[in-house]
C-alpha cells in the first residue's frame, strides 16, 4: 500500500512538473492566438486588446499560471480561444477516439507479438525465427508517417477501405450492424498502421526476453526432465520474462500515444492529434497544455499500472528496499 | 337554452372562420424571394471537406474561415452581395431607398417569414442584431467593420416590418455593409446578451433546438473533431421559378479533413461532393481522372488575393535594430524598390508555381476584380537592363564580382522571410532570391512558422523583406481602407505612421478619404484608380501574382455555380440540387 501510495505522489509531481513547463515552453513560441487578426483589415487593434485582455494574455505568466491552476480545480483545465469552451469538454470527446485507437491496438499488437516472439525464440536462428526477424526490422525501418501513407494509398487505389476519418456522413442513419461495419471500415487503416508500427518493438523484446528465459538453469532442467515443450514456454519461460515485458507495457503506451497522434493527423482520425496540431499552430494555449497533460497522465497512468502488476508478479520488488 | 346554444355555434363558426381566414392571409402574405436558377429537385445530402473545425456558430464571435463557412449556411443578411455578379441584391430586406444625402437607408423588410424555428422575423430582430453589434463591450468583429473610420450608425424600427438606418457620414458602400451582418432571432439570444453570456453562447455543444437563423440550413448534429452536418430549414424565404420552396437539398455535411492534400483526396475517391479551394498542383493531379470519377474542375480565373514583396519601411526600427535600419536606406529609395519590381519575371513565377493557374500582377487589384481594376496600369515584361539602369541612377555600383553594393560600399545584401506552411509564397521568395541573384543582390531566403512570420511582420518589425499576401473580402476598395491608409492597422509596410511618411502616401490617404465619400460610381473608380497608379509607381508593396480560384463538384451537381468571391462554391446552396443519374 504505502508503494502505490509513493507511486501515485511520483505521479502527480511529474504532472505538476509537466504542467509549469509545457506552460513555459508554450511561452517561448513566438506570436500568438490574436496574431492572425491582426492581418485581418477589418478587426481592428482595439477589439484584439479587448479579446486579449478578456482571456488574460495581459497579465504577467505566474498569475496566469495561478489563474489556470485554479480553472483545472474547477475541472475547465482552461478556456480555448478559438472554441470559447472549456478545454475539458473540448478535449474529452476526442481522448476518447484516441483511447478506442491506441488500446485497441496496443491489445492487437500484444496478442500478435507475443505468440510470435515466443515462437521465434523457441526457433531460435533457424528459418521461422529468420524471417520474422528480418521482416520485423524491415518493419522497423519504416517511419510511421511512410507507413500510414503507404496504407492510405492502398485505400485510395482498392475503394476497400475509408481514406480518412471515422464514421461516414450518413453514419446516423445506419442500423446497428451497419454502424460497427461502417466504423470497422475507417477503423482498419490506422489500426493497421499503429499495429504494424508497434509491433516489431513488441515482439524483439518478448523474443528476446524468451531467449533469455529459455537460457535459465531452470529451465534448462525442466526440459531435461521431460516435461512437455508447451508447458515450459508458457508455464514456466513465459513468467521468467514477464519482468521486462511489463515494465515495456508501460512504456509502449507513451510509444504508442506519439505514434496515434501521427497516425490521426495523416488518417484525419478525430482524436488528440489533429486538435493538437491545429492548436499549437493557433497559439490556443490552453488546449495544447491540455492535450500534453492527457498524454502525460496516460503515460504516468501506464507506468503506475505497470509497476503496479510488476509488484504483483515480483516478489523481490514486494521486498526491496526501495 | 337551444338559442343560446345555437347562438354559441355561430359564435364559435364565425371566430374559426376569422381565425381561418386570417392564417389564410397571413400564409398568403409570406413576402418569399423568387430565383432564377434551374428548377430542381428535392432530396439528397452533399458533403464538403474543410481543413479545420468550425469552433462556433455563433455569428457574434465566429471570425476564423471554418465557422464562417458553416454560420453562414444557416443565417441570412439584409442585403447580400451576389457573389457571381459582385453586386448587391435584396435579401431579408426586400428593397430599400437611400436619401439623397446618402445619410439615411429605409430597408423594407419581408413580411410573414420566420426562423428556422418557425418563430416570426420583424424589425425588432434587426434592431436587437445592430444593437448587439454595435455595443463597445460586445467587441464582435462586425463592429469594426460598421464603423470604420469614425462612420457612426444608429439604427430606428419605423414599423415592424421597416428599418432606417441613419450614418454620421456617407459611405459610398453603405449598401454592402449588409453583407454578412447576419440577423440574430432576438428571441433566442435577448437574454443572453442581457446577461453578458452572448460570447459564450451557440457554441457547438449547444442543443441544435436553441439555435436558429434565417438561413437555408439548420444545425442537425455535431461530432467533435469529425462532422457537422445541417439540415433543411422548412421556413426559408426562396423559392424556385415554379414557387418551389428552396433549398432542395436534406442535408449537407462539413467534414473536417485535417490538409490539403487529404481533401483533394477524399474529393478524388467521392467521399466530398465539391471542392472549394484547389491549389493547382492538386488540381492538376485530380484533373486527370475527371472522366472516370465523375467529377469536373473548373479554373475561374484570378480571385482577389494579392501576393507581393514587402520592405520593411517602418521607423521604429532605429537604434532597436540597427541592422535593418541601415539596409532601410536602401529600402526606402523607390528606384531600389522599381528596379527590384523590373527584375522579377512575373510570368516565370505564374508558370512555375501557379502552372500557369494565375496572374501576374503590378498593384493591388486583380483581373477577377470586374469592378474596380485600372486597366491602364503598365505591365512591363522583366528587364534587368531597366533594372540596372535604375539601380545606377540611385547611386549602386557593381564591384569586379559582380555583387550591388551601395554608395558606402556596403554590399547589398537582405533576407526574405515567409511563412513556411504556404509553398507557394515561399517557391515565390525563392524564385525571386534568383532574379535578383542576376542583378548582383545577394538574398537569402528564411521560412518562418506562421505566426512567428506575423509576429516580426506586424509586431516586432525584426525582418527585412516579407513574401506574403492579402485577401480582400470584398471586390469593393473599402474593406482594405485599413491596409492604404497611412494610420491603418494593416498598413504593413510602415505601421504606426503618427501622419504619412510620404507624400504619396498622403496623396493615397486623400483619395481614399475622399473615395469613401464619392457616392457616384465612376468619380470613385477614378479615385481609386489613381491609388492603384500610385501603388504600382511608388511600389510600397510590390505586387507580383495573384493564383486562380480553383474549384470542382461531382458532375451532377444542378445549379453549381462557383464565383472568385468567398466562399466561392456554396454561396447559392439553397439552388443546390442532385439531378438524377
Amino acid at each position: 500500500m504505502a508503494y502505490l501510495l509513493r507511486r501515485l505522489l511520483h505521479g502527480a509531481l511529474v504532472l505538476v512538473g509537466v504542467s509549469v513547463l509545457s506552460f513555459l515552453f508554450v511561452q517561448l513560441a513566438p506570436g500568438e492566438f490574436f496574431s492572425d487578426m491582426r492581418l485581418n483589415p477589418q478587426v481592428s487593434p482595439e477589439t484584439i486588446r479587448h479579446l486579449r485582455a478578456q482571456y488574460g494574455l495581459d497579465r504577467a505568466l505566474p498569475i496566469r499560471y495561478v489563474r489556470w491552476a485554479r480553472s483545472v480545480a474547477k475541472g475547465d483545465w482552461g478556456y480555448s480561444f478559438a472554441y470559447g469552451l472549456p478545454v475539458s469538454k473540448l478535449i474529452w470527446s476526442r481522448a476518447r477516439n484516441t483511447l478506442l485507437l491506441t488500446i485497441t491496438s496496443a491489445l492487437l499488437a500484444w496478442l500478435i507479438s507475443i505468440p510470435l516472439g515466443i515462437y521465434a525464440a523457441e526457433r531460435r536462428d533457424r528459418w521461422g525465427d529468420r524471417v520474422t526477424v528480418a521482416g520485423s526490422s524491415a518493419l522497423l525501418t519504416v517511419p510511421d508517417l511512410l507507413l500510414a501513407l503507404a496504407l492510405l494509398i492502398l485505400a485510395i487505389r482498392t475503394n476497400a477501405f475509408a481514406a480518412g476519418g471515422m464514421t461516414s456522413p450518413d453514419f446516423a442513419e445506419l442500423g446497428t450492424v451497419a454502424k460497427i461495419k461502417d466504423v470497422a471500415a475507417h477503423f482498419t487503416l490506422p489500426l493497421a498502421a499503429l499495429v504494424l508500427g508497434t509491433l516489431p518493438i513488441f515482439f524483439r523484446h518478448v523474443r528476446a526476453g524468451m531467449i533469455e528465459a529459455l537460457a535459465l538453469p531452470s529451465i534448462q532442467s525442466a526440459r531435461a526432465h521431460g516435461i512437455p515443450r508447451s508447458r515450459i514456454l508458457f508455464r514456466y519461460a513465459l513468467p521468467a520474462a514477464a519482468n521486462s515485458l511489463i515494465s515495456l507495457f508501460g512504456f509502449s503506451i507513451a510509444t504508442l500515444l506519439s505514434a496515434s497522434l501521427l497516425v490521426e493527423v495523416v488518417m484525419s482520425w478525430p482524436g488528440l492529434g489533429p486538435m493538437l496540431l491545429e492548436a499549437i499552430l493557433a497559439r490556443d494555449l490552453y488546449v495544447v497544455i491540455g492535450a500534453v497533460m492527457l498524454s502525460t497522465f496516460f503515460l504516468v497512468a501506464g507506468n503506475l499500472v505497470a509497476d503496479v502488476l510488476l509488484y504483483l508478479s515480483d516478489p523481490r520488488i514486494r521486498r526491496g528496499p526501495a | 337554452m337551444r338559442r343560446d346554444i345555437r347562438l354559441i355555434l355561430v359564435f364559435l363558426a364565425l371566430v374559426t372562420g376569422a381565425l381561418w381566414a386570417q392564417t389564410k392571409a397571413a400564409a398568403a402574405k409570406e413576402e418569399l424571394q423568387r430565383t432564377t436558377g434551374e428548377v430542381g429537385q428535392y432530396g439528397g445530402r452533399l458533403v464538403i471537406s474543410q481543413r479545420a473545425e468550425a469552433k462556433t456558430l455563433n455569428p457574434v464571435t465566429a471570425i476564423d474561415r471554418p465557422s464562417r463557412e458553416v454560420m453562414y449556411r444557416t443565417q441570412a443578411d439584409l442585403i447580400h452581395i451576389n457573389r457571381v455578379t459582385q453586386r448587391t441584391e435584396p435579401a431579408l430586406a426586400k428593397s430599400w431607398t437611400a436619401s439623397n444625402d446618402g445619410l439615411e437607408y429605409a430597408l423594407r423588410l419581408r413580411r410573414g417569414i420566420r426562423f428556422s424555428d418557425g418563430q416570426p422575423f420583424n424589425a425588432d430582430d434587426v434592431v436587437f442584431s445592430f444593437q448587439v453589434y454595435l455595443d463597445q463591450n460586445v467587441h464582435s468583429p462586425q463592429r469594426d467593420l460598421l464603423i470604420a473610420r469614425d462612420q457612426k450608425i444608429t439604427v430606428q424600427k419605423a414599423d415592424p416590418y421597416t428599418v432606417v438606418f441613419k450614418l454620421a457620414r456617407p459611405d459610398a458602400a453603405a449598401e454592402r455593409l449588409f453583407d454578412s451582418v447576419v440577423v440574430l432571432p432576438k428571441h433566442l439570444l435577448e437574454k443572453a446578451y442581457h446577461d453578458g453570456t452572448l460570447g459564450q453562447a451557440w457554441s457547438l455543444t449547444t442543443p441544435p433546438g436553441q439555435i436558429a437563423g434565417l438561413g437555408p440550413f439548420r444545425l442537425k448534429n455535431y461530432v467533435p473533431g469529425e462532422q457537422i452536418t445541417l439540415e433543411r430549414n422548412p421556413y426559408y424565404w426562396k423559392v424556385d421559378a415554379k414557387d418551389n420552396r428552396l433549398p432542395y437539398l436534406n442535408e449537407i455535411t462539413f467534414l473536417v479533413v485535417a490538409s490539403e492534400d487529404a481533401e483533394a483526396i477524399r474529393f478524388q475517391t467521392g467521399d466530398t461532393d465539391v471542392i472549394s479551394r484547389l491549389n493547382s498542383e492538386n488540381y492538376a493531379l485530380l484533373a486527370k481522372d475527371q472522366q472516370s470519377r465523375g467529377y469536373t474542375l473548373e479554373d475561374l480565373g484570378p480571385g482577389l488575393e494579392y501576393n507581393f514583396i514587402l520592405f520593411n519601411l517602418n521607423d521604429d526600427t532605429r537604434g532597436r535594430l540597427p541592422d535593418i535600419a541601415r539596409k532601410q536606406a536602401w529600402f526606402r529609395e523607390v528606384k531600389f524598390r522599381q528596379a527590384v519590381s523590373a527584375a522579377i519575371d512575373r510570368s516565370d513565377i505564374v508558370r512555375l508555381v501557379y502552372q500557369g493557374r494565375g496572374e501576374p500582377l503590378w498593384a493591388q487589384v486583380t483581373a477577377g476584380n470586374k469592378l474596380w481594376l485600372n486597366t491602364k496600369i503598365p505591365k512591363p515584361a522583366r528587364s534587368l537592363n531597366r533594372a540596372r539602369e535604375l539601380l545606377k541612377s540611385a547611386g549602386f555600383t557593381w564591384n569586379k564580382d559582380g555583387k550591388l553594393g551601395d554608395h558606402n560600399g556596403q554590399l547589398v545584401e537582405f533576407s526574405i522571410v515567409s511563412s513556411s506552411s504556404n509553398s507557394q509564397r515561399m517557391q515565390i521568395a525563392n524564385m525571386v532570391q534568383q532574379d535578383l541573384a542576376r542583378l548582383g543582390i545577394e538574398v537569402s531566403v528564411v521560412p518562418l512558422e506562421f505566426r512567428s512570420f506575423l509576429e516580426r511582420v506586424t509586431q516586432t518589425h525584426e525582418y527585412e523583406a516579407a513574401v506574403m499576401g492579402l485577401v480582400n473580402g470584398d471586390v469593393d476598395p473599402n474593406p482594405e481602407m485599413n491596409v492604404w491608409m497611412s494610420s491603418g492597422a494593416t498598413h504593413l509596410w510602415n505601421l504606426g505612421e503618427k501622419k504619412p511618411a510620404t507624400p504619396w502616401e498622403e496623396e493615397i490617404d486623400k483619395l481614399m478619404e475622399q473615395q469613401i465619400v464619392t457616392l457616384n460610381y465612376p468619380a470613385r473608380k477614378k479615385l481609386y484608380d489613381r491609388v492603384q497608379e500610385i501603388v504600382a509607381d511608388e511600389l510600397p508593396i510590390i505586387c507580383v501574382a495573384s493564383p486562380d480560384i480553383l474549384v470542382g463538384s461531382k458532375k451532377n451537381l444542378g445549379n453549381f455555380r462557383p464565383a472568385i468571391l468567398d466562399p466561392y462554391t456554396l454561396h447559392n446552396v439553397e439552388e443546390l440540387f442532385w439531378k438524377p443519374k
